[in-house]
């Protein structure tokens, strides 16, 4: 997880990241997930599982949440990946973000990035959205804490705060 | 161990070049979405030198539909179909499969042409290096044991995939790309009942779209779940009704989850000029009953998974043929 | 204690003090810190179930270029456990390996494909012992020991007898006896295990950052493992993406990992994957209960007499003290005359299992209210009739001599009554769908700490300089419920300053006072009540300088953002102010506070007396709605309806998530998880096959907060993040039997098991009718 052998054939990624163009040569194995953590330093992406199971790593590539640790780096070439550390304006914290600390969406705070981003793509896709819609978008990032009850009020405070 | 294998990543732009590439390298594979087989590689389960990466093409991406039906590319993602109009209006069954599979972030990933190509699971075979080593691997991968069923001969591997139910019912059929041009084929003739090799594409084939036929009759989804996201079908039903006069015109019912295939259940023609009564009922639970084949592949019992079969086969049937769905049918699926 | 029925609602609550950091990716988890220097840590873990050790050679996995450092059995002599009483582990095997996936080395190297390169690489031979996989095949005749100085494998065998049981069934108008089976579960933590261990061999110090909830117990442990003194170790707690008695014992790769770091000298990081997590364990084991209840016709208890087994894993961890919770947590919730409690603790050829959330309470409560609701239904009371007729009258003692000093159950019963709209609803739902309750409790502390040292319970200290900052340093690991926003609260509170003012340091051995742990839910009690003596030693400090300054007497000042004489109406002084003069001539406060649970509180005489008891039982009571859809046996739970007293609300908005999140975990347990294995390997190593559940099935809560007001309790607080946990599983599994007439003997209930069950009674009904037909 941590280093790619240096045997790995590697290629030219140019992505949008945070809103920034940058560039880097990733191996072509290389897992977003780990481009994110171990080469753009943004640990706000989480790993929780072994593949796919937990959500804790969701970044949106293009605006679509997906799980970073199920997709290859290299095939984000010429995309925009959002994480976590991206939704902070200006040094403030988003309606999101703002919410789930004020109503407690995060408890041990873990599978917060993941879940927020998941929430973003929602909010983006449908501003009004209802518990069940919530419900289903959340679905895929797995809380051990909270019982969802508290994220799903996070998620609906946000969406009455102005973007 | 969850290491990623080394491998190569080939980026065609257009079939061709990616059924050349595929030629060209002798250990290489397509991926699509990604969901299932780089969980597979972080296991360790096979080690291709080469991954084809199908989704930079464009044709793969499209679904169009007209008088002839619709055509779904095999490169659509799952949520895409979701949200598709014409799958809303004339599939239902499919969209309904689209918009249970595992969950957002896999849907948004996963593909159509990887969803129907979905490799068999079994509990004995989607777990770590470790683990199946420690088991002296199965038939299906490296060993020569099914543990599932020691004294037979072949892999029991279940198939999960939730379009291909629906697909089938619909009657529809897939397309094929390979060295020797394309080929169209009835989609149940993709698989096998063979858990280790349920597919029959040939080595350097490629499914580019699945097709279905204009005019379909009304048709449902649904499947068995332990929980309501993130979950595998342990038995999962379409069901393609038409009815005319009150009386069956046309019935396919098709399943997942408990073969090692997808497969349409044979003898509904029976029921065609009868009603959708208790009898014919009964009589499809028993069909049903007797032709799925459930293995003790998942940590659901085979008992179960054979009656959650029937079960829903009997409740979409029963709720089509009423002319409306009700409650019950939807809340069976969560 | 009357229950004041508004309070906690109407307070605020307070957000996580590091809340920010947590929602805007700022905090780093121990995976999250600065290792691109370190050397990666991968563990060797045995394929085999049970065996001697006849040949470990590591000499072509060193020989590998990159590979810094290896550690096998050899390099650790010591054994290890959270029990004094009961180390019979090793970090890394020696001589035998008594489970699949027991750590037997492990590999420090220059990056992870050269550390799983070598572990290829390692020689593993052993000679195949008998494997028990199930408590019977472990406790049968002539079954070989797992450990030689425990014959028939049993860990530890109970047996308590309080009152006269015989007595109490013959006086019984209805006696009924059944057999419950829990499934073994995990606390899935989304966050999995990790560490950092940092060697430095100049100085001969260790430095440990870990995902422990215990770092004391981890300081002790690296010490003893690697015989260094405990003045060389510093330990040091990351954010922690959640524990639930994941990390309330000292794991395995934690020491392998600090033995790494020395072996190569240099810094290693762990991450243990998530089927590793599975394999490490130590979660709530698989139970068999059974248990015979005594009733009489009002529906008072008039005995009791349980046996429980627990499949406890290969090793000891904290299974005497599980197995003795198992039977103290019968007592304390109701008045029960006499009881009689049997508890075995059986080794067997699986992952050691430990302490989950409810730590032993929760399987035992589940038969217990399981069998409550049935033995109701045989006599045609209401479930709530019959809880109310068996209530305890605060302050008492139980039989087993535990204190209970706050009770608000009753209180709890009539607001799940009442917001379920019980009465009105019971009985008149449509089939397949059905109510359901069940009452629960937990401890608030174990009032006896396992390393018993005659030190306080816990210990606070306070620091406040030129700069008005008032710091609080603690030792509590804050693991996401919130401890360190509780201090914070307990401080300000105490002196009536802005929260803001306050500064929490939490867990680093280097400066924070030594804390027992969070486990048995003893932060709030015990380090709340140590945070407010802290700070009132500091208030008395700045009164007596504010009462120089303001030329009043101390008695008449008011403490604050600004200090009063009176109530403001004379002179005030900002809290700046008090400081410069509070620190003439004393220079820098440090003040220290303490908390201790006095000898009375310690639990009875007779062995094993001390676990269960504790200051204070938090108390819940909840009602669950379930639809079950008999034709594919997928239960849905549609509402709960749940009320805990935790004596205060010191942070509402903390309770109601510790609630919410403590009933959806007993949720998961009643509907969909369970690790079982094949031959010793596990069948749910991952998130997929352990179906923790997610927000689509996920019902809505509707919590309710009691306050019972303990005499003993930081601002009259107890436990709150336990407590409720216990009572879902019955109470579903009560719903269940509501709503389609089966009563569900076996957890988790999926729908295989509801549909099987199905399948029986039709099997059942067939055969009577065929009997019928015949005779």
């Amino acid at each position: 997880m941590q280093t790619q052998s240096p045997r790995s054939r590697k290629r030219l990624l140019k992505l949008k990241l945070n809103g920034r163009w940058r560039e880097d040569a990733v191996a072509e194995n290389q897992l977003l997930v780990d481009y994110l953590r171990d080469v753009a330093g943004l640990t706000g992406v989480k790993t929780g599982c072994d593949g796919g199971e937990c959500g804790a790593c969701t970044v949106l590539v293009d605006g679509e949440a997906v799980p970073s640790c199920i997709t290859l780096a290299a095939r984000c070439h010429e995309q925009s990946v959002e994480t976590i550390e991206g939704l902070i304006q200006q040094g403030r914290p988003n309606r999101l973000q703002r919410s789930f600390h004020e109503k407690l969406g995060a408890q041990c705070g873990f599978c917060t990035p993941g879940m927020i981003m998941a929430a973003e793509a929602l909010l983006r896709r449908n501003p009004h959205p209802n518990d069940g819609e919530i419900r289903l978008a959340l679905s895929g990032n797995l809380c051990r804490c909270t019982g969802y009850i508290k994220i799903i009020e996070s998620v609906r405070t946000a969406a009455e705060t102005p973007a | 161990m969850t290491l990623m294998p080394e491998f190569e990543l080939a980026r065609p732009r257009d079939v061709g070049e990616a059924i050349a590439a595929r030629h060209e390298h002798a250990g290489s594979r397509f991926i699509a979405g990604g969901t299932d087989l780089l969980v597979q590689l972080r296991h360790g389960i096979d080690r291709p030198d080469v991954l084809i990466d199908l989704s930079a093409i464009e044709e793969l991406g499209k679904i169009t539909s007209g008088p002839g039906g619709a055509r779904i590319g095999a490169g659509v993602s799952i949520a895409a179909l979701a949200r598709d109009a014409t799958m809303a209006a004339n599939y239902r069954a499919v969209k309904e499969a689209a918009e249970m599979i595992a969950a957002p972030g896999h849907r948004a990933m996963g593909t159509v042409g990887g969803n129907l190509c979905l490799d068999t699971r079994c509990i004995f075979y989607n777990q770590s290096e470790w683990w199946r080593r420690a088991n002296g691997y199965c038939l299906k991968h490296r060993g020569d044991v099914c543990h599932v069923a020691p004294q037979g001969q072949r892999c029991h591997a279940a198939f999960a995939g939730d379009l291909a139910p629906a697909l089938l019912a619909l009657g529809a059929e897939v397309e094929i790309a390979g060295t020797k041009g394309r080929r169209r084929m009835p989609l149940g003739d993709l698989y096998v009942e063979d858990g280790r090799a349920h597919l029959t594409l040939s080595e350097h084939e490629l499914v580019v779209a699945a097709h279905l036929p204009p005019d379909p009759p009304p048709s449902a989804y649904s499947k068995v779940c332990v929980r309501g996201a993130i979950d595998y079908p342990l038995a999962g039903v379409a069901v393609a009704l038409g009815m005319n006069e009150g009386v069956v015109k046309s019935l396919q019912i098709a399943l997942t989850g408990t073969n090692s295939r997808p497969f349409v259940l044979s003898g509904t023609d029976a029921m065609v000029g009868r009603p959708i009564d208790e009898a014919a009922l009964q009589a499809i639970e028993r069909l049903v009953q007797k032709q799925v084949q459930p293995m003790r592949t998942t940590n659901a019992s085979a008992h179960y998974r054979r009656l959650a079969a029937a079960a829903l086969a009997r409740r979409l049937t029963a709720a089509l043929g009423i002319g409306s769905r009700p409650d019950a049918a939807v809340s069976a699926v969560r | 204690m009357s229950a004041d029925p508004t309070a906690g609602a109407k307070r605020p609550g307070v957000p996580l003090i590091d809340g920010i950091e947590k929602v805007t990716g700022r905090a780093r988890y121990t995976a999250d810190l600065m290792h691109a220097d370190a050397l990666v840590g991968r563990i060797f873990r045995s394929p085999f179930s049970h065996g001697e050790i006849v040949r470990l050679d590591v000499s072509k996995a060193r020989a590998v270029e990159g590979v810094a450092g290896i550690v096998t059995g050899t390099d650790c002599p010591h054994g290890y456990g959270v029990l004094p009483v009961a180390m019979n582990e090793y970090p890394l095997a020696r001589g035998r390996v008594r489970y699949r996936g027991e750590p037997v080395a492990a590999v420090a190297a220059i990056d992870a494909k050269t550390a799983e390169q070598a572990l290829e690489l390692i020689e593993f031979e052993v000679r195949e012992l008998p494997a028990y996989y199930t408590s019977e095949e472990a406790r049968a005749p002539g079954a070989i020991p797992l450990h030689d100085d425990k014959p028939g494998n049993l860990e530890r065998e109970v047996h308590h007898h309080f009152g006269d049981v015989s007595r109490g069934f013959a006086e019984a108008d209805l006696v009924r006896e059944e057999r419950i089976s829990c499934a073994e579960i995990n606390h899935a933590q989304i966050e999995p295990h990790a560490c950092l261990a940092d060697y430095d061999p100049m100085s001969g110090r260790l430095t440990m950052q870990s995902v422990s909830q215990v770092g004391y117990y981890l300081h002790l442990m690296l010490a003893r493992c690697l015989e260094m003194d405990t003045s060389r170790i510093r330990v040091v707690k990351p954010f922690i993406g959640g524990g639930f008695g994941a990390r309330v014992e000292v794991l395995n790769f934690e020491i392998v990992t600090a033995l790494l770091a020395r072996a190569a000298s240099g810094k290693v990081m762990m991450q243990l994957t998530r089927e590793e997590n599975f394999l490490t364990h130590r979660a709530r084991p698989q139970t068999d209960i059974r248990l015979k209840l005594g009733m009489r016709r009002d529906g008072r208890i008039t005995a009791c007499d349980c046996e429980v087994v627990q499949r406890g894993g290969a090793y000891a961890g904290y299974g005497i003290v599980t197995i003795l919770y198992a039977g103290a947590l019968l007592q304390g919730l109701y008045d029960i005359p006499s009881i009689k409690y049997d508890g075995y603790r059986v080794y067997a050829n699986l992952p050691p299992c430990g302490a989950m959330r409810g730590h032993g309470s929760v399987n035992t409560r589940h038969a217990f209210e399981c069998l409550l609701d049935r033995m109701a239904r045989d006599l045609g009371l209401d479930p709530f009739a019959v809880r109310r007729a068996n209530l305890l009258r605060a302050p008492t003692r139980t039989l087993n001599d535990l204190m209970v000093n706050s009770y608000g159950l009753e209180e709890c019963l009539e607001r799940v009554e009442s917001a379920s709209k019980w009465r009105a609803r019971i009985g008149k739902l449509p089939r397949g769908k059905g109510l359901g309750m069940a009452c629960s409790h937990y401890v608030s502390g174990a009032a006896k700490p396992i390393h018993w040292t005659g030190e306080p319970h816990a210990a606070v200290n306070v620091r406040l300089d030129f700069d008005g900052g008032i710091t609080a340093l603690t030792g509590a690991a804050d693991i996401g419920q919130g401890s360190s926003t509780m201090v914070a609260i307990a401080v300000a509170e105490t002196l009536g300053v802005s929260i803001e003012r306050v500064r929490v340091v939490a867990a680093d051995s280097m400066v924070t006072p030594k804390d027992n742990g969070a486990y048995s839910s003893r932060i709030t009690f015990m380090v709340g009540n140590a945070a407010i003596d802290a700070a009132r030693k500091l208030k008395a400090i700045l009164i007596e300088a504010a009462a120089r300054k303001l030329e009043a007497r101390p008695e008449d000042i008011e403490c604050g953002e600004a200090f009063r004489v009176g109530h403001g109406a004379q002179s005030s002084l900002p809290f700046a102010e008090i400081v410069k003069e509070a620190l003439v001539d004393r220079g820098p406060i440090t003040v220290s506070g303490a908390f201790t649970c006095p000898p009375e509180a310690q639990g009875g005489k007779h062995r094993g007396g001390a676990v269960g008891s504790t200051m204070g039982f938090s108390y819940a009571a909840q009602v669950v709605e379930v639809d079950v859809d008999e034709a594919t046996g997928v239960v849905r739970v549609d509402k709960v309806w749940a009320a805990l007293d935790c004596g205060h609300a010191i942070n509402p908005l903390a309770v109601e998530g510790q609630i919410e999140g403590s009933v959806w975990m007993g949720m998961g347990q009643a509907l969909s998880e369970e690790t079982r294995y094949v031959e010793g390997l596990p069948l749910h190593a991952s998130l997929l096959e352990y179906r923790v559940p997610t927000s689509a099935e996920s019902p809505a809560i509707e919590v309710q907060i009691v306050e019972s007001h303990d005499p003993y309790g930081p601002f009259g607080a107890k436990e709150a993040s336990e407590g409720a946990l216990a009572g879902f599983p019955p109470a579903l599994v009560n719903a269940v039997a509501n709503a389609i007439g089966i009563d569900m003997d076996e957890l988790p209930v999926t729908p295989d098991r509801i549909v099987e069950a199905l399948v029986e009674r039709r099997r059942r009904a067939r055969l009577a009718t065929a009997q019928r037909a015949a005779s």
